[in-house]
């Protein structure tokens, strides 16, 4: 097969990355260890390379700005395919780096600045091929840019032996996900004689085979997307890694792999399931089932926040993958708003524990005890967070949620079965987060009852014993205690996962048309 | 998107405005929360002067704005919209809502346990129930009825008694598990009724609601979603045999979380069911009358009777609600233009007389230290104005003349004469035993020699006073001139009933 040389101009985006990776270098030899102008730098690139993916897309008032030959857009390049689908993923990994990348700035200065930042552009630049693969190999290759680069983003603090053992873990569990990804790979080339995306749309005569080898490939895929039961090293990693990397890992590199099933096997799926009837629909529903319950109920009885969101993360990989067990272009809609939704809390949610720690609160949900009335703007976002993990009104996680089980029932046949295990499911989930809600807010729960909340006399009233009201002056202090940069990470997601809540019209018709492109094409 | 703004639509945006402002206000809480609920009252009441009678058969002050599409596959999608409207059925719950939450921020007035997050709760759960009555799309909808959930468990999980925690998680997952099921059924009836919009009413003119009809279903399965979606709202009414969360709640809730419990988030469940289930599904209300008659008798007599064994004074308000709410789902099940009319009126009277009643019992645990009936007695000697106002709570709740409960009941025994003849019986016989639980209760706590009144007992503060001052003269006014509210409701209660029937003949014919 012979392929010709692209033009350049489409991969604007990656390159202005690339030269922020070499340019974060270059101030490392320099001798450069702030991390406001690392930072900041990286920032900026990512912010530079989202707004080019957002022109790209046609967003409105950037449309002028898109680098994509006309007609460039749906039509294959080699083992390359730029699609909306696609390019609204860029723009969802690109978001998740850009958070973290921001909000790592308040992180404390230490020798591994510019290696943090270099990794993390990098890995961000797999991910950004990823989105855009229309062949197997260089899909895999791309996960593999992502993965090595966030094998060593868990392990770059080297002073600290639990995310030395995190990055160790996995290292060797990535590695294993890769073989048998390649493995799966090469089977796929027996039954399809090409690697070639588009291909899997198509029943071959080996049919035994070419499952054999989806089996493989999605076994594999599963490790990254954290799939029960791929999905034990997640919570140890994500313990062990930075708070700011295992919103990198939960945000991105998961969403990375959930991204990579879609394109895998949504033809495949359809195909197959067409050819053996129901089981194939089956053992997906029962797989994403098995997820979100395993993750939802584990996640119930952890102690630590950061195991609670590495299991809820687990749970959230349960609904998303919906997107596939269902197959429709519904459910692939609902499925990316759900992870649009997920990058914005759970990544979020990550920093929150980042901005925690350097307050001095302790690993425990109890240490949160309390902190709605110390820290008022940290943890009215974090409690947005919250609330959209399960799934409110009024936030984009009841619009991901409201659309995926909306396309479970919508979808023909037994489908409707999804939706009721999803929703018991976020009704579990809802215990976990109002847990912290309570603690965050409602300290004193423990003590003894107040009557109807009336003492028994009239006498002593005016006495306030509420908290102090929060006022400007402590935000301040707040702003400085948690770092600027951070603060306004936090703040900022809370407000956009309300904005879109509120408002998600224009992001939902975007995915709707991008959905349903990319459901009809197969890739 | 049009900016066309409905008059409901700031409704909302003052009500979830001021909540936001409440929770950030610190000690300036309640002020803000008064205002609030003032301004809500006031547009609730704007819009009562503004509510044009004759056009009462449709929507008024409809807002249709896109908010999403979802994909559907090969058509063009499935609209949701922002829609919001009222008409006849639903005003009367708005006015409601303002009035009882104004009455709770007044009688919490000097709430001391964080007292932002309490008022600021209240406000929410103010904004989603006014949400809920002018919501007319089912997500919409749905969305406003999850929000009223969250502010109602931490009321009574934070500000409760003893057994808070137990009662809120109660409350909670027996009202959360009816969500799922009421969400699955609507979602089923938007499907297989082949809506093109999630817009139940408002975007959709009187003649053309047929096209909302789910007759095309077959009939099964309208039977099924009507199980369902009764099941869903039937919890939240409550009805026996799924009423066992509310005495729970509501012993433990503080009071003013008792008073929107009883007045307002009871009312979601009948409001559903007049709103939702049986208009868009006739054939499956046809089918299940039987059983929806016979668990309303059930509730009406088990709740009388379970009312009479109670000592708790709250706990007796509490289950005496469940025979209210029972005569109104038989009003409901009946399904005519006077029994829907005496069903809206009937909740607009128990809203105010049960709001009035808990807030009684609140007064009478402060005041006395418990709320144990025969453990104290004769009480109008020390504190006559909270005597007064227990007297007058009690005779409106069991129907005297000229208080607001009076026509409710009365029109609800009209129709149930008029439809079932002789069963008419059992209410009546259960109404017999309401009035006894009330006056004997009135005989023991009121009445008789004084006993088991601590020293410091006062008679009520002045803002306690206000509040039910605030009640009472709103179920004398409504008792003495009942069309003030009964206007609103015949003509809607005509298009619900008879619409949806045999599809749009007979309301092309309607005034």
């Amino acid at each position: 097969m012979s392929y010709t040389i692209p033009t350049i101009s489409p991969y604007t985006p990656e390159i202005s990355l690339l030269v922020a990776v070499v340019l974060i270098f270059l101030l490392d030899v320099a001798g450069v260890k702030s991390r406001i102008l690392l930072g900041g730098a990286t920032s900026l690139f990512l912010l530079l390379a989202f707004l080019e993916v957002l022109a790209d897309l046609g967003t409105w008032p950037l449309q002028g700005l898109s680098t994509l030959p006309s007609g460039y857009l749906g039509t294959l390049q080699g083992p390359v395919i730029f699609t909306s689908f696609g390019l609204i993923f860029q723009g969802i990994f690109l978001a998740v780096a850009l958070i973290v990348g921001f909000a790592s700035i308040s992180d404390p200065d230490e020798e591994g600045a510019p290696t943090f930042y270099a990794l993390l552009t990098l890995a961000a630049i797999g991910m950004l091929f990823v989105a855009v693969s229309a062949d197997l190999i260089l899909l895999l290759l791309s996960i593999e840019i992502t993965g090595i680069a966030t094998y060593a983003l868990v392990g770059y603090t080297r002073r600290d032996r639990r995310a030395l053992e995190a990055a160790m873990k996995f290292y060797i569990i990535g590695a294993l996900s890769t073989a048998i990804s390649f493995f799966g790979a090469s089977l796929l080339y027996g039954a399809y004689g090409t690697t070639q995306l588009s291909a899997f749309s198509t029943l071959p005569a080996n049919h035994e085979l070419a499952l054999m080898g989806f089996g493989m490939v999605a076994a594999g895929l599963a490790f990254k997307a954290t799939l029960v039961p791929f999905h034990m090293w997640a919570v140890d990693v994500y313990d062990g890694a930075g708070p700011n990397v295992a919103g990198f890992l939960s945000g991105g590199s998961k969403k990375m792999g959930l991204f990579a099933l879609f394109v895998v096997f949504v033809a495949a799926v359809r195909v197959f399931g067409a050819a053996e009837g129901y089981v194939l629909f089956l053992a997906l529903g029962s797989l994403a089932v098995i997820t979100m319950t395993l993750g939802n109920v584990l996640a119930l009885e952890q102690k630590t926040m950061k195991r609670m969101l590495a299991y809820s993360s687990i749970a959230q990989a349960g609904y998303m993958l919906l997107g596939v067990a269902i197959d429709t272009p519904a459910a692939l809609a609902g499925a990316t708003l759900q992870i649009t939704a997920d990058v914005l809390m759970k990544t979020g949610a990550f920093v929150v524990v980042g901005a925690a720690a350097s307050l001095g609160i302790g690993p425990l949900i109890t240490d949160y005890k309390g902190l709605g009335h110390s820290r008022p703007g940290i943890s009215a976002s974090f409690a947005i967070m919250l609330l959209s993990l399960a799934g409110m009104p009024l936030t984009l996680g009841f619009v991901g949620k409201f659309y995926l089980f909306f396309a479970a029932v919508e979808a023909p046949g037994y489908f409707i079965l999804l939706a009721i295990a999803g929703l018991l499911n976020s009704a579990i989930s809802v215990f976990y987060y109002a847990r912290i809600l309570r603690l965050m807010y409602m300290p004193d729960d423990s003590k003894a009852p107040a009557s109807d909340g009336h003492s028994l006399t009239h006498s002593t009233l005016g006495s306030a014993t509420g908290p102090a009201t929060p006022r400007w002056a402590s935000l301040r202090s707040e702003i400085t205690a948690v770092g600027t940069a951070r603060w306004i990470t936090i703040v900022s997601v809370a407000v956009l996962l309300v904005l879109f809540g509120i408002y998600p019209t224009t992001l939902v018709g975007a995915m709707n048309s991008a959905a349903q492109q990319f459901w009809t094409i197969g890739f | 998107m049009s900016l066309d703004l409905s008059p409901l639509t700031y409704l909302l945006a003052l009500a979830f405005g001021g909540t936001l402002l409440t929770f950030f206000a610190g000690s300036r809480a309640r002020w803000i929360a008064l205002a609030t609920a003032v301004g809500t009252l006031g547009i609730s009441i704007w819009l009562l002067a503004n509510f044009q009678l004759g056009l009462a058969t449709d929507y008024q002050f409809v807002q249709v704005t896109h908010w999403l599409t979802l994909s559907t596959g090969g058509s063009a999608g499935l609209a949701v919209n922002y829609t919001v409207g009222i008409d006849g059925i639903s005003l009367p719950f708005l006015l409601l809502s303002a009035i009882l939450t104004l009455v709770t921020v007044i009688y919490h007035w000097d709430e001391r346990k964080n007292p932002a997050g309490f008022f600021g709760l209240v406000g929410l759960t103010n904004a989603g129930l006014l949400g809920v009555f002018v919501a007319l799309d089912v997500l919409l909808f749905f969305a406003f009825w999850e929000i009223v959930l969250i502010p109602m468990f931490f009321l009574i999980g934070h500000w409760g008694g003893t057994r808070r925690h137990y009662a809120s998680l109660k409350f909670f997952v027996y009202t959360h598990v009816a969500s799922v099921v009421t969400l699955v059924s609507l979602f089923a009836m938007v499907f297989l009724g082949n809506w093109g919009s999630m817009d139940f009413g408002g975007s959709i003119s009187t003649a053309d609601v047929a096209a909302l009809n789910v007759q095309s279903i077959p009939q099964i399965t309208q039977v099924l979603m009507f199980g369902a979606l009764f099941f869903g709202f039937g919890v939240k009414l409550p009805m026996v045999p799924f009423h066992t969360w509310l005495p729970d709640a509501h012993v433990e809730a503080p009071t003013g979380g008792s008073v929107l419990l009883a007045g307002m988030l009871l009312k979601m469940g009948a409001y559903g069911l007049i709103r939702i289930a049986f208009p868009l599904l006739p054939y499956g209300h046809v089918a299940a009358e039987p059983v929806v008659l016979g668990i309303a008798f059930l509730s009406i007599v088990w709740g009388a009777f379970l009312s009479l064994a109670q000592r708790d004074l709250k706990r007796m308000v509490a289950f005496s609600s469940i025979n209210h709410m029972g005569i109104v789902l038989l009003a409901i099940a009946l399904w005519t233009q006077l029994s829907v009319t005496a069903a809206v009126l009937l909740m607009f009277a128990h809203g105010l007389v049960s709001g009035l009643l808990f807030l009684l019992s609140g007064s009478v645990h402060h005041t006395f230290g418990t709320r144990d009936i025969p453990s104290i007695g004769g009480i109008t000697s020390r504190t006559p104005i909270l005597s007064t106002m227990l007297i007058i709570g009690s005779l409106a709740s069991l129907g005297l003349p000229s208080l607001v409960s009076f026509p409710a009941e009365f029109s609800a025994f009209l129709a149930t004469w008029e439809a079932l003849g002789w069963w008419i019986l059992l209410p009546l016989f259960a109404l017999v035993i309401t009035a006894g639980f009330y006056l004997w209760m009135l005989q023991r706590l009121s009445f008789g020699p004084a006993h088991g009144i601590p020293e410091k007992a006062r008679d009520l503060p002045f803002n306690e006073m206000l509040a039910m001052g605030l009640l009472v003269s709103l179920i004398v006014l409504y008792g003495i001139l009942p069309y003030l509210i009964v206007q609103l409701i015949p003509h809607s209660a005509i298009f619900a009933t008879q619409c949806f029937h045999g599809g749009s003949t007979v309301c092309a014919t309607q005034p």
